[in-house]
């Protein structure tokens, strides 16, 4: 162990093809994730924060 | 895909020194999640009222400190400073420059701690004249023993040492290496250190200049308005300093054990470079509702606080991304069809994935704690530490234990004692956690608050929001029983690993990023730089507010008392001693005339 | 530097994501008019507010057409005056300061809700609806007794609070 991250490692270490690796996978999962937070944000800051009683105004 | 060739040596057989000062490291880390959890678990059933026998309502907070200052402060500190000693040297592949520093800093931060745990804890018994009842934040004027004081202090200085073993290490490296790259993980060690620097200069002065002389009697009253800023100064970059092992491991370590590799070095400097820039100047988003500071450094810290969110938001995608690549290369297919192909079966994966997908929850809770307005809703409520058990209750002490689980065996030549209570371990701490802090967010809404022993008053009843107050209180119960369990069953295992006998071919590698660090601009390795520009953005954030602050209250506070005064009595006792002798030594003279008479 | 399209696909959504935050907190504070405790009040003595003309007799005030000001003192371990009585359909300024240690000011169930400090004063103005009782808790740890410390903050009908009002000087 050690070394390795110094070791100018070059892509065909890999193995072929890998440079051209899409994580669509991951595209997918984080657009979901984007899309839940978009919304619970919206929830929250304008239905339930503004909602309440006693909005401080001054 | 496993890389562990029979017969490669693993870290404790190249660098047997270092090997021990990580794993005193880690052991003392895990000595303070025990006395922790069971902290933890008296508070869960007291704070709901499931059982409040064991501690009294006003000992419950001395409960709370120990709780915080042994989790928050020595958990995560000693664990990162072992694991940044296991860092540095594996990746520079060199021993550090003198083991005995190595051993000081450890001593000086063990016995840090020791002080400050005493002060701590001898608030239980009612003989000792001795408390720190003040949580891990300690706001003055409420006020520690010196001890409590004095400990912390010792414990940073310690720190300080550590990081500079670590940089003196790394220039040694260099000399020897002077046209490469800085290895991925001994720049996560020197950025994150950086930023430990600036970060806790202000609580040392805080500590050294206020809190410890006036705990002495030197001074008789403190700002509390600058001595809080002070703190939240170093306290919000200090959640930052809890998670970038976590980030280290999951950009370095996580990738191969699923099989992969880290899909970008560049953008992994880049995100460390950015925590350095922006993890201080955001202090002030803790203190939205304080008096005596303006709205508009309030706006400004939320709008560094928000740009913070990006590096968070670049890992999560570089991180997945890093996983996807490990389960193709296992032959995972489909657009989501790969997950199945991942090790889940692996304690130190599940875990990590496990504390990675609880970040992203904490990472909803913690936009909400960032914006500015919307705080009144939440300040100070039970939603807060809801937030903060997800990051550094879960997306770092679960990524610390899943981690134990790959990187003791490393260190110490022995194998896990059972892979599989690991595997329970981790996802039983999933559990709990997913309970508990789903159930502290929800009594957050309905304006419960946090740090208090009887969260019911007499008065009047909490709104029926997401659940009742009663209801919730039972998940919240249950959630921090089922972590207790979760740690009882850690440490257990790993005092059984310790009984292990030692054994070859436990050596594990880490490959090389598919980007590596020749795609990365040389200027991100320019730590002056990036330092000198830290440095800049803190002083553009605090002169302001902090010489406002001054300028109001003064350094030594407007007119604000010491809550419980400590040592006054006992300085008050001793400034009266000579007038009281002289008093008894002419009452015995005039006594001794009489009797002459 | 080599950037896969998809990281720089999130990276563009992530900033669109924090400008939406951003932009939501200033929504709030020019639409809705929220605005945040700041450092409007000049700082006080916090061993003198015996003498201090607000703060030596903890009250409600009527200061113009349904204006009033509530000048509030916390302590270990509770609040002054309790119960704070404000009028429906009003609005309100509270002054909050501490007497001691750090406290915390916060309307159970609302968006009142502030750090009191010793040595400042907060100011929060908020507008008052139907009649309705709430409770007022210390949300800031402020001693051993923190979990007693309580008050309420009740607002009745307009007839109700001239009443009390009256009463509460004719005593």
């Amino acid at each position: 162990m050690g070394q390795n991250e110094t070791a100018h490692p070059s892509a065909d270490e890999v193995g072929g093809g890998d440079e051209e690796f899409d994580p669509i996978g991951t595209l997918t999962l984080i657009g979901i994730y984007f899309a839940i937070l978009v919304l619970s944000w919206l929830f929250i800051y304008y239905i339930e924060f503004l909602g309440r009683d006693l909005v401080v105004v001054g | 895909m496993s890389e562990a060739i029979e017969g490669e040596r693993t870290f404790v057989d190249k660098f047997p020194e270092e090997a021990a000062v990580v794993r005193a490291a880690m052991l003392g880390s895990f000595l303070a999640l025990t006395l922790g959890a069971i902290f933890g678990i008296i508070q869960t059933l007291h704070r709901t009222d499931v059982f409040r026998g064991l501690i009294s309502s006003t000992d419950y907070y001395t409960s709370l400190t120990a709780h915080g200052v042994f989790l928050a402060l020595s958990f995560t500190t000693f664990f990162l400073v072992g694991l940044f000693t296991w860092a540095i040297v594996r990746s520079l592949d060199r021993p550090l420059l003198n083991i005995k520093i190595t051993w000081t800093w450890y001593g000086l931060m063990a016995a840090g701690m020791t002080m400050t745990g005493i002060s701590i804890l001898a608030g239980f018994v009612d003989a000792l004249d001795m408390s720190a009842d003040v949580l891990f934040t300690f706001y003055a004027p409420l006020q520690a023993h010196p001890l409590f004081y004095a400990g912390l202090a010792v414990f940073i200085v310690g720190s300080w040492i550590a990081g500079a073993d670590w940089f003196r290490t790394w220039l040694a490296w260099k000399r020897e290496h002077p046209d490469e790259r800085i290895p991925l993980q001994t720049f996560m060690v020197l950025t994150t250190m950086a930023m430990w620097y600036i970060a806790s200069s202000a609580v040392a002065a805080s500590v050294l200049i206020f809190l410890l002389p006036w705990s002495l009697g030197f001074i008789d009253q403190v700002n509390p308005t600058l001595t809080r800023t002070l703190f939240w100064f170093f306290g919000h970059p200090v959640v930052y300093f809890w998670l970038m092992p976590a980030y280290l491991l999951w950009y370095t370590v996580l990738p191969k054990i699923a099989g992969g590799r880290l899909f970008s070095d560049p953008l992994a400097r880049v995100v460390f470079v950015l925590f350095l820039l922006l993890s201080t100047p955001v202090g002030i988003h803790h203190q939205y509702l304080d008096p005596g500071i303006a709205e508009g450094f309030k706006f400004i810290s939320m709008t560094n606080t928000m740009f913070l969110l990006l590096p968070s938001l670049l890992t999560a995608f570089t991180v997945v991304a890093s996983v996807e690549y490990g389960a193709r290369q296992r032959g995972g297919t489909g657009l989501l069809g790969w997950l199945t192909e991942l090790p889940w079966r692996k304690p130190e994966f599940t875990g990590m994935m496990l504390a990675g997908l609880m970040f992203a929850a904490g990472g909803f809770s913690g936009m909400v704690n960032a914006g500015m307005n919307i705080n009144y809703m939440i300040h100070n409520t039970i939603w807060v530490p809801g937030h903060f058990h997800l990051t550094v209750g879960t997306a770092v002490a679960l990524t610390f234990m899943a981690a134990t689980y790959w990187i003791w065996p490393q260190i110490s030549n022995k194998p896990i004692y059972s892979r599989s209570i690991g595997l329970f371990q981790v996802v039983l701490w999933f559990i709990g956690m997913a309970l508990m802090s789903n159930a502290m967010h929800a009594q957050g809404i309905l304006g419960v608050p946090r740090r208090t022993a009887e969260p019911e008053y007499a008065g009047f009843e909490y709104a029926a929001g997401f659940g009742g107050f009663e209801e919730l209180n039972i998940q919240i119960a249950i959630g921090g029983t089922l972590l207790f369990l979760s740690t009882v069953l850690f440490i257990g295992n790993l005092v059984l690993t310790m009984g292990n006998p030692k054994v070859s071919g436990l050596a594990e590698t880490l490959p090389p990023a598919l980007s590596g660090p020749d795609d990365a601009p040389r200027v991100l390795d320019n730590l002056r730089l990036w330092v000198g520009i830290a440095l800049v953005l803190v002083v553009l954030a605090y002169a302001l507010p902090l010489g406002a602050i001054i300028s109001r209250g003064g350094l030594l506070g407007p007119g604000v008392g010491t809550y419980p005064v400590w040592l006054v009595p006992a300085a008050d006792a001793l400034a009266n001693a000579p007038a009281l002798l002289t008093g008894v030594v002419v009452d015995a003279i005039a006594a001794l005339a009489e009797v002459g008479r | 530097m080599h950037i896969h399209a998809y990281e720089k696909l999130w990276l563009a959504a992530s900033i669109l994501l924090i400008l939406l935050l951003i932009g939501s907190v200033t929504y709030g504070a020019v639409g809705p008019g929220v605005a945040m405790v700041s450092d409007t009040e000049p700082a006080i003595d916090a061993g003198g507010l015996d003498e201090d003309e607000r703060f030596s007799e903890p009250r409600v005030e009527q200061v113009g057409e349904n204006e009033y000001e509530a000048y509030v003192v916390a302590y270990q371990f509770g609040f002054e005056p309790d119960p704070i009585v404000v009028p429906e359909n009003s609005r309100v300024t509270f002054y909050v300061t501490s007497r001691d240690v750090i406290h915390g000011f916060e309307v159970a169930g609302t968006n009142a809700n502030t750090m009191v400090v010793p040595g400042e004063v907060s100011e929060i103005t908020v507008e008052t609806d139907e009649p309705q009782e709430y409770g007022l808790i210390c949300n800031e740890y402020c001693g051993a007794g923190h979990h007693v410390m309580e008050g309420k903050v009740n607002v009745v009908s307009q007839a109700e609070f001239e009443e009390q009002q009256s009463g509460g000087e004719d005593e």
